[in-house]
């Protein structure tokens, strides 16, 4: 695990590649099942985006955007677990997943898993391939607060 | 511009910046919400110029402890940016003479500079950009725009040729920018702009805010450099 002053060296020497390369993208699919060795079949994707946003919802979150700022932190835990896997990740992805269900109406409990589907173009295809899936957690030994 | 005022600009808008993230994380987890509402205590005290530097020293030493809780930065650019104009205005801040103040806070200015001619070279060094295919690519299968009716500007290959252009241009020449003060505030403007529509499309709020923090900072280098 790197120590902070590493962590901080490339913003005080900064590369500003932005968008230099339009990689693969990660897309979060989780599923809830019965048990550790059950098969998820029913995967969803994990914060799918509206089909439209108005344009005061959009000058609204220059001021509050919690949760896409979120959703793109989990884009970067994606791409770091497949790049430089570490645990760090596969917890933040699994914790927050588990913090949107418990905040939902419906009271969910099994096992929770997750898997990380990678978009990207092939020619003039758009193909999709599971790059990672994670080892069930209990939704119950997840850490939401 | 004179530089104690262009530093003091930075600051108290680089707090504003940094309160407005603070408190998108205060919804977060417990660990996060003792990280900022630290922060945000500190980014209050900055904006009201309160025991100057030293809230601005312990924000710096608190960035290596959100570093470390996140294992990097939350937010990739947007969050380096603020990172690097923390610790500059910080160690300008401390440093011991009128010239190390200088260094410091234009090294910020500078790397403004470079965040908009880099960004521009790397692209235009990409056939993909320069076709237009790279943006088509971030609006059909990208994870940023915010809407799913938003890919459809991907079936628009000649409109996303002249944007790819358009955007690359604009970065590519932005140093030139810098050798009149007219020129700059009209090149910020668009910048500003830019960054604007990033927020709305790709719902980049973060980006807006701390990058026009930092514009003071470039404003009292043009002056330095140029008279």
């Amino acid at each position: 695990m790197p120590n902070p002053l590493q962590l901080l060296l490339p913003a005080l020497i900064p590369s500003w590649n932005f968008f230099d390369v339009i990689a693969p993208s990660p897309r979060v699919e989780y599923a809830v099942t019965g048990g550790a060795n059950v098969k998820p079949d029913a995967w969803r994707e994990f914060r799918p985006r509206p089909a439209h946003v108005s344009s005061a919802t959009m000058a609204a979150r220059l001021l509050w955007n919690p949760r896409w700022n979120e959703s793109l932190f989990l884009v970067s835990c994606a791409e770091r677990l497949i790049d430089t896997p570490t645990a760090h990740s596969e917890d933040e992805i699994f914790k927050r997943i588990a913090a949107d269900l418990a905040r939902g109406p419906d009271k969910v409990e099994g096992w929770l898993a997750f898997r990380l589907v990678f978009v990207a173009r092939e020619g003039e295809a758009i193909a999709r391939e599971v790059l990672f899936e994670a080892r069930p957690r209990a939704l119950a030994e997840i850490d939401v607060q | 511009m004179t530089l104690p005022d262009a530093i003091r600009l930075t600051q108290a808008l680089l707090a504003l910046a940094l309160l407005q993230q603070s408190l998108e994380h205060l919804r977060g987890f417990r660990d996060e919400r003792a990280l900022f509402l630290a922060r945000a205590v500190l980014c209050v005290l900055v904006l009201l110029g309160v025991a100057s530097p030293w809230p601005l020293v312990a924000m710096a030493a608190l960035s290596l402890l959100i570093l470390h809780r996140f294992q990097g930065p939350y937010n990739g650019g947007s969050d380096r940016m603020g990172l690097l104009a923390l610790w500059c205005l910080t160690l300008a801040s401390l440093a011991p003479s009128t010239p190390f103040r200088e260094l410091f806070f234009g090294y910020l200015g500078a790397q403004l500079v470079l965040s908009y001619f880099i960004s521009g070279w790397v692209k235009v060094v990409n056939p993909e950009w320069r076709s237009g295919r790279a943006l088509r690519d971030v609006f059909q299968f990208s994870a940023y725009p915010v809407a799913e009716s938003l890919r459809a500007l991907a079936d628009r290959p000649r409109l996303l040729t002249v944007m790819s252009w358009a955007v690359m241009g604009f970065e590519l020449v932005f140093p030139l920018a810098m050798l009149s003060k007219p020129t700059l505030i009209v090149a910020l403007v668009v910048a500003g702009t830019f960054h604007l529509a990033n927020a709305c499309l790709f719902g980049l709020n973060r980006f807006f805010w701390t990058w026009l923090s930092v514009y003071p900072a470039i404003l009292w280098l043009q002056g330095r450099l140029i008279h």
